[in-house]
């Protein structure tokens, strides 16, 4: 091999090195940020029927975790995008675990009824899980992976329904 | 160093969504915002009067108790938005609230935390009345925005918040300074 072909191959690589970072962070949508992969904190807690939902019981799925309270104008502009992809995504690909922080039950029947009927949501009664979890903020949503790891964090309310967010949604799950 | 102004632009949005976690009915009295807005950092007061407060929380199932304990505070909103910066650094240590040149201590979640225990208030109001409260710290990436309360001890006349902020991924960015005067505790503008 020519030096000069040598010295092409190699700018090649370095630029290839170089540029990849920044496209795979091109890739995330706006507001959407990686994590380190530690494990997920605990969640275990009762919806509106008083059914136990584990985060153990989701592996091998990916689960979109998601904090929210109805007096949380961001959450509230958010909450339709959520149910909207739910109808649209394989429940045995990714799970939702919707979870309201500290409001009593009427307030999240009244709120849910009307603006996300088909989510079925854990009651975070006390608050204390949301606090384990320490979002930045409500809303905030984690996407942890098929093996318990936290992987995304969604900065504040985002358009989950709008191409860009979906189409990252799906390229994650088709993992 | 940078004064506010009252101009209305791209950054109502955003205060508008956190100003809607307070959705009152809007009253004849309703004290305007404070505002300010370069093309890297947006900034905005909001002084509700203390009906509307009241409203807030007694709407989340709040005691009067508790109601009381907020209502003796001068408590107000305030909402930053990071256009441009890689990272804007919130730290509440860093504000600093003054009258007539003296500095007003700000009031920490501590102090609420002994006020809830002096009133017995259920854990799950504390956890609610603590998200409603702007956070202590934050490292804002940009196009991220922070809303939330801010308490001082009630002032009878106007004050003056001098907040500073850190920029940069190790805060070794220049500190962005940005400054409100004239500020009025919400029970002096019903």
């Amino acid at each position: 091999m020519s030096a000069r072909r040598s010295m092409k191959l190699l700018f090649a690589m370095l630029l290839t090195l170089l540029v990849w970072p920044a496209l795979a962070a091109q890739e995330l949508p706006t507001g959407i940020l990686p994590l380190d992969g530690q494990d997920a904190p605990p969640l275990r807690l009762e919806n509106l029927d008083g059914e136990t939902w584990d985060i153990e019981q989701a592996r091998g799925r990916w689960v979109f975790v998601h904090f929210w309270a109805s007096w949380c104008g961001p959450c509230r502009k958010e909450m339709p995008t959520i149910q909207a992809i739910h109808e649209q995504l394989d429940p045995q690909q990714i799970e939702f675990a919707v979870i309201n922080t500290a409001e009593s039950e009427d307030m999240v029947f009244t709120f849910l009824g009307t603006v996300a009927p088909d989510l079925n949501p854990l009651m975070d009664t006390d608050g204390l899980v949301t606090e384990r979890w320490q979002p930045r903020g409500l809303p905030a949503t984690y996407l942890v992976d098929p093996e318990g790891r936290l992987r995304y964090l969604a900065l504040g309310g985002r358009p989950w329904d709008t191409p860009e967010y979906m189409n990252f949604l799906k390229r994650l799950i088709a993992e | 160093m940078h004064r506010h102004s009252y101009s209305l632009n791209n950054f109502t949005a955003v205060a508008l969504l956190a100003a809607a976690a307070f959705a009152q009915p809007v009253s004849a009295a309703e004290p305007q915002p404070l505002s300010y807005e370069d093309d890297k950092v947006a900034m905005r007061l909001v002084l509700r009067n203390q009906e509307q407060l009241a409203g807030f929380y007694l709407g989340r199932e709040f005691g009067a108790a508790a109601v009381d304990k907020i209502l003796e505070t001068c408590f107000f909103a305030a909402i930053i938005y990071n256009k441009n910066y890689d990272v804007l650094w919130l730290d509440l240590d860093h504000w600093q609230f003054q009258r007539d040149k003296v500095t007003i201590p700000r009031l920490k979640r501590d102090y609420w935390k002994e006020q809830w225990r002096e009133i017995g208030l259920p854990q799950r109001h504390q956890s609610t009345f603590g998200w409603t409260l702007l956070p202590e710290t934050r490292d804002l990436r940009r196009d991220e925005s922070a809303g939330g309360n801010v308490a001082i001890p009630m002032q009878p006349e106007p004050f003056t918040l001098t907040a500073r902020f850190h920029t940069g991924p190790n805060r070794q960015g220049p500190v962005k300074t940005i400054v409100f005067e004239d500020v009025t505790c919400p029970r002096d503008v019903q």
